[in-house]
């Protein structure tokens, strides 16, 4: 191909994507309209997993007041909001389950737009956005997860940092040093510790909010311009305008979820799901504690990656996320039959795993 | 020597380890009760597999690692003041008393003022009949679930955030049922009036020029 050719491809396809014309209020929300199905609850998916991560935005800030970033003092003012800042426990007990309430969202967003088929033309960069939210919402997870210093912070990140490393082994050539200088970049030194703690710190409040919102705006920018994809195979007679009526019912959903939340982070701490000895102070002297494993968002890959070789792990995790970039063109002619099939199978799969990872490691390991 | 002089010296030398054989015991056990200390893995034991959660001393001791080193709560680090408190806490044979153990977390030092020594050291036979022993009175951490359930189910007994998921679910709900129904009518009233709000401002800008 010319490099005319090519440029001439890439201008078209981001002016086909980036539509000038409609950039006006006029098109992108007063002519907006959602479509009305069987499939329609899927249109408030995005919109329960951008209110979750709002949750987590305020919610955060309120934290920031009292947490210290330090290996002596963290569990300590974690320990000081819950017990003796007022509504110090709730606000954290909804930053515990919004943080997972938003993870799981993402996730019902990602198969429900895949089963859609909300992928294809011209729809690609929605698409590519919406996988890179869902990559940076599971480092939102991970580097949150370290910031209360107790032991199965401590310990869980160890194990997380060191599989990186393992990595290292099967890539080729200068690749197989790309690993171990990211573990090293993150770790900041020889052991998880203040340099870690630091580390995750700018990363969780600063670095990855700011990331998230950037691509959360090219998201939101490319839903608006192109409006809801038709979801069904046959379009939809009817429809419903997206400025007031699916926005107030959207309102509507987000205060149901806020109630949810709320009774939740009130009457049930999330921390009593774990063995009380992981909460405990990180003991860098002590022996690792039994137990110690990731969130449960992680099991989908925690559980097969203590039953089947690492190397087998690795390259199905690299294909996943290749194909999930890739989708729009991977997927671009199948059917939305063949595509609710896989989605159904990748949903199956996340249940199965996350419910009863556990015993089916005890059953197979016996 | 004579003879009857030195069966004088045997019979001195066996009565003197006769009297040592009977102290010595005493002695020793005199000498661990001071200095030494003994953790109850069977109360432990028994918790983790009847919760199948992990449980560590910290349950009972104020040190996670137990009553024996030198950490924090731990025999070795102990005061002869807090020695005197220790020892006072270990004659409490009977139930009632005051026992403030340096070594015993808020619950450990409740078990023994609950049920006295003698009671919990008999209790290592059958660990789960600690459980009817404490009975349902005692919550020391104020969540709802009492101290002998919360040592059945391996969770803390001196955390209020820390329980049986379920159990706190439905105590802390009883307990902010004024809370949640005031956020839920104040929720409501928000939504309504934004609701509205929206549909009225979409009224305002939707009309035409001139239509009125």
């Amino acid at each position: 191909m010319k490099p005319g050719t090519a440029l001439r491809s890439v201008t078209d396809f981001l002016a086909g994507r980036f539509p000038v014309d409609k950039l006006d209020f006029h098109s992108m929300v007063e002519k907006k309209e959602v479509p009305l199905h069987k499939m329609s609850w899927g249109y408030y998916t995005g919109g329960l997993t951008l209110f979750f991560f709002l949750v987590q935005v305020v919610t955060g800030l309120l934290l920031l007041f009292y947490y210290q970033p330090t290996v002596s003092d963290a569990h300590a003012s974690v320990e000081y909001i819950t017990q003796h800042v007022a509504c110090g426990a709730l606000i954290r007990n909804m930053h515990a389950w919004s943080s997972s309430c938003m993870i799981f969202f993402v996730i019902v967003h990602l198969l429900v737009t895949f089963a859609m088929k909300a992928f294809e033309k011209p729809r690609e960069i929605t698409w590519i956005a919406g996988v890179m939210l869902l990559f940076l919402t599971f480092t939102f997870g991970f580097t949150g997860y370290l910031l209360p210093w107790n032991q199965i912070a401590v310990n869980a990140t160890k194990v997380g940092l060191q599989s990186v490393e393992y990595a290292g082994a099967y890539l080729p050539g200068t690749l197989s040093e790309l690993p171990r200088i990211l573990r090293e970049t993150f770790q900041g030194e020889a052991s998880v510790g203040q340099s870690t703690l630091g580390r995750f710190y700018a990363l969780h409040v600063v670095i990855l909010p700011l990331c998230f919102v950037a691509v959360l705006g090219l998201h939101l920018l490319q839903v608006q311009l192109h409006g809801m994809s038709q979801g069904i195979d046959t379009p939809s007679p009817t429809s419903e305008r997206f400025f007031p009526i699916f926005f107030s019912k959207d309102l509507e959903v987000w205060s149901v979820a806020f109630l949810i939340l709320f009774v939740l982070a009130l009457c049930l701490p999330f921390e009593s799901f774990l063995p009380f000895p992981l909460l405990e102070p990180y003991d860098p002297l002590g022996a690792t504690p039994a137990g110690i494993k990731p969130e449960w968002y992680f099991y989908f890959v925690y559980y097969p990656l203590e039953l089947l070789p690492f190397w087998v792990i690795m390259l199905g995790s690299a294909v996943v996320a290749a194909g999930l970039f890739l989708t729009p063109w991977i997927f671009k002619g199948t059917s939305r039959k063949t595509l609710a099939f896989i989605a159904v199978a990748a949903t199956l799969y996340l249940v199965v795993m996350t419910l009863f990872g556990e015993q089916i490691y005890h059953l197979v390991k016996g | 020597m004579s003879r009857e002089s030195t069966l004088l010296v045997r019979a001195n030398g066996i009565r003197i380890m006769l009297r040592l054989a009977l102290v010595w015991p005493v002695l020793t056990g005199c000498a661990l009760w001071t200095t030494a200390a003994t953790a109850y893995p069977e109360f432990q034991q028994f918790t983790e597999k009847n919760s199948s959660r992990t449980t560590n001393c910290a349950m009972c001791h104020i040190n996670p690692n137990g009553p024996v080193g030198e950490g924090d709560g731990q025999v070795g680090r102990l005061t002869d003041k807090e020695l005197e408190r220790l020892n006072k806490a270990r004659s409490a044979l009977e139930p009632g008393q005051d026992v403030d153990s340096p070594i015993l977390n808020e619950f450990g030092n409740h078990i023994i003022k609950e049920i006295g020594k003698s009671k919990f050291l008999e209790l290592r036979k059958d660990p789960g009949k600690l459980v009817e022993a404490l009975g349902d009175k005692s919550d020391l951490d104020g969540d709802g679930i009492p101290d002998s359930r919360e040592y059945a189910a391996g969770t803390d007994p001196l955390n209020k955030f820390h329980g049986d998921p379920w159990l706190l679910f439905v105590n802390n709900l009883k307990r902010e049922l004024v809370h949640v129904a005031l956020a839920i009518v104040a929720t409501t009233a928000l939504v309504f009036g934004l609701a509205n709000f929206i549909r009225g401002l979409h009224v305002l800008t939707d009309r035409k020029p001139g239509s009125d």
